[in-house]
């Protein structure tokens, strides 16, 4: 369980993270959203101390991390940035961690072996790929049996195998009771591993409810339409108060603030014909980008949309999802 | 916001791994499984160690006999077999820095206060493991320049006997004084995060700052130049009827334990002000 409180951090003038309020609760996994920029790893800084709030409170089991007395057993963390001396092993950094709160040496070979280290837990880290650093971040994490991780983009890095290892890890944690709380940039991964999503911009909180409610949130109004009489039809439906008409190509119109049967129903009394009336399901990726339009920190002037460009945000690569009005 | 869908209150899950509080003797053995485990640890404390005895042989073999001047000539024995310590204390420096700047430099001090989130007693940890493990080689090192030394004993009337005062107190006050320019070197490191800033800020005291000011011929100045941390802690090392093998620095009041005093006191401050950075800055 971790609960913030007007959590604020500003360093000089600029305001990184800014009154932000949230609870992530044990039992499932939170994903921690936001472009970059928007007070994410400054937040999870805050949470295991590394960072002194400006204002506000931040505790996690209960209470602020530093009160803790193991604190490795309450929680494990695996920080964006590496947290490893370069010219150390991977097994004596984690023997070191292990003996900070008396873990027997066994547990560090189990971390090792779980993480998919024995091969190089005898290499300096600094040896190691992005991937291995994460791993071995991941194994650090876990050295404690912590009932709460917290984890700064734990995909970042992996391969493939890597990535579906770490969903099925942190949806196990989850299943155990525990709390999981995970920033990353992968949409589409946090649609696989989240449940709960905590989206910020600007270092606010933006959205703090279900993947499935945000989701819904984002896709009720976009709906497709395809007709030899876009333009008499545009020009109908832009009589309609509360919505909004894009014009797509000569016969495909994408319409907002309407549904499928109320279109249909102006058609018909228009009577226009239609060729095609789809209801446009977004993704999350799409939600994602709706809510933090305007909260880009670091826009890139390339976009040729109002939406943030894919620069911000790694996109799911191979996305079949129809386009919608979000971003075209 | 509707209302969120929360799985009810999940039981703690079962722990699998017994773990206990961190505490300070747990964190001066995991700050000992990081020196070890460290290539530049066995490079600085070999290298140290090995400076002293070369130092002490290639200086006793240059001697075919002691200056009249001097007195009795086993006065100076204990002097010339610790002369190393001069370059010693600069490679046990660099360990002093390194071992704090270089968890900054890598990031490896977000896991140490991860698991230390109070801070200072990874410090203090860390800076126990560091002293004890110079002051530890210093002796040895200090062993060994007495027996490396020992063929040219007789030729020139020099001696070390640990029965006598002096040579007891300058013999012991290698690892002394080693230890504690270690700490100062250590303290430097830990406010200034960076090991190339505190290897250059602690080298360029004991080398340009500390000698530059002894030899301004005057009285204030070199009454101050004394005063600092290695011209006073160096006192330990000297016999009274020669001066100083490590600064230039020779006019001094300071009684060798005073002048050791003085160090600590440096040690101390510097140490302090490590310690409150730490709590207060951003990791």
């Amino acid at each position: 369980m971790i609960e913030a409180t007007g959590l604020t951090k500003r360093y000089g003038d600029k305001t990184a993270v800014d009154g932000l309020t949230f609870t992530v609760r044990p039992g499932r996994v939170t994903g921690f959203l936001g472009p970059n920029g928007a007070g994410k790893s400054t937040t999870m800084r805050m949470i295991v101390g590394l960072d002194r709030p400006t204002g506000g409170t931040v505790t996690v089991n209960g209470k602020p991390y530093a009160q803790h007395r193991a604190p490795l057993g309450e929680v494990g963390t695996l920080l964006e940035a590496k947290a490893v001396h370069t010219g150390r092993s991977a097994r004596s950094h984690l023997l070191a961690q292990a003996t900070t709160h008396g873990i027997d040496p066994r547990r560090v070979d189990e971390v090792i072996e779980a993480t998919g280290l024995a091969s190089v837990a005898k290499k300096r880290a600094g040896t190691f790929s992005l991937g291995m650093g994460q791993r071995l971040g991941i194994a650090s994490a876990l050295l404690g049996d912590p009932q709460t991780l917290i984890l700064d983009e734990p995909v970042n890095g992996l391969d493939p195998e890597g990535v579906l290892w770490v969903r099925h890890l942190l949806r196990g944690l989850a299943a155990e009771g525990r709390t999981v709380f995970l920033s990353s940039h992968l949409m589409s991964e946090m649609a696989l591993t989240a449940d709960h999503l905590i989206v910020v911009g600007r270092g606010r909180l933006v959205a703090d409810a279900p993947v499935q409610e945000i989701v819904a949130r984002a896709s009720s109004t976009t709906v497709r339409v395809r007709t030899p009489s876009a333009a008499e039809l545009e020009a109908v439906l832009a009589r309609q108060p509360g919505t909004g008409v894009t014009s797509v190509a000569h016969d495909l119109i994408e319409v907002t603030g309407s549904s499928a049967p109320q279109i249909a129903a102006v058609a018909a009394h228009a009577g226009l014909v239609l060729h095609e009336l789809t209801p446009v399901q977004s993704s999350l990726e799409d939600a994602y980008m709706q809510l933090t339009a305007s909260e880009v920190e670091y826009r890139s002037t390339t976009a040729d949309t109002p939406a943030p460009d894919a620069t911000v945000l790694a996109r799911p690569a191979g996305s079949t999802r129809p386009t919608s009005g979000a971003h075209r | 916001m509707t209302a969120l869908v929360v799985p009810g209150a999940a039981a703690p899950a079962r722990r699998r791994v017994t773990v206990h509080p961190s505490t300070f003797p747990r964190l001066v053995a995991a700050e000992w499984v990081k020196l070890r485990s460290l290539r530049s640890t066995w490079w600085t404390l070999v290298l140290g160690a090995l400076v002293v005895p070369a130092f002490a042989a290639s200086r006793m073999s240059s001697i075919s006999a002691v200056p009249e001047a001097v007195g009795s000539p086993y006065l100076v024995g204990a002097v010339y077999v610790t002369s190393g310590v001069a370059l010693a204390q600069l490679v046990f420096c660099t360990l002093g820095v390194l071992s704090v700047a270089g968890e900054y430099g890598t990031g490896q001090i977000r896991s140490t206060l991860a698991a230390a989130p109070t801070r200072v007693p990874a410090l203090a940890a860390k800076l126990l493991v560091a002293v004890l493990a110079v002051m530890a080689a210093s002796l040895v090192a200090v062993l060994a320049a007495w027996a490396a030394s020992a063929p040219w004993f007789e030729a020139t009337g020099m001696s070390v006997d640990l029965t006598r005062g002096q040579d007891l107190r300058i013999v012991l006050g290698v690892p002394l004084y080693l230890g504690a320019v270690t700490a100062l070197a250590f303290g430097i490191g830990a406010i200034v995060r960076s090991s190339a800033a505190g290897i250059a800020a602690v080298l360029g005291l004991l080398l340009v700052v500390e000698n530059a000011l002894a030899s301004i011929p005057w009285t204030p100045i070199q009454t101050l130049a004394a005063h600092l941390p290695a011209s006073a802690g160096s006192r330990l090392l000297q016999a009274d009827e020669v001066g100083s093998v490590i600064t230039v620095s020779s006019t001094t009041d300071l009684t060798p334990w005073q002048g050791y005093g003085v160090l600590l006191a440096w040690v101390a401050a510097v140490l302090v002000v490590a310690g409150v950075l730490l709590r207060r800055r951003d990791a």
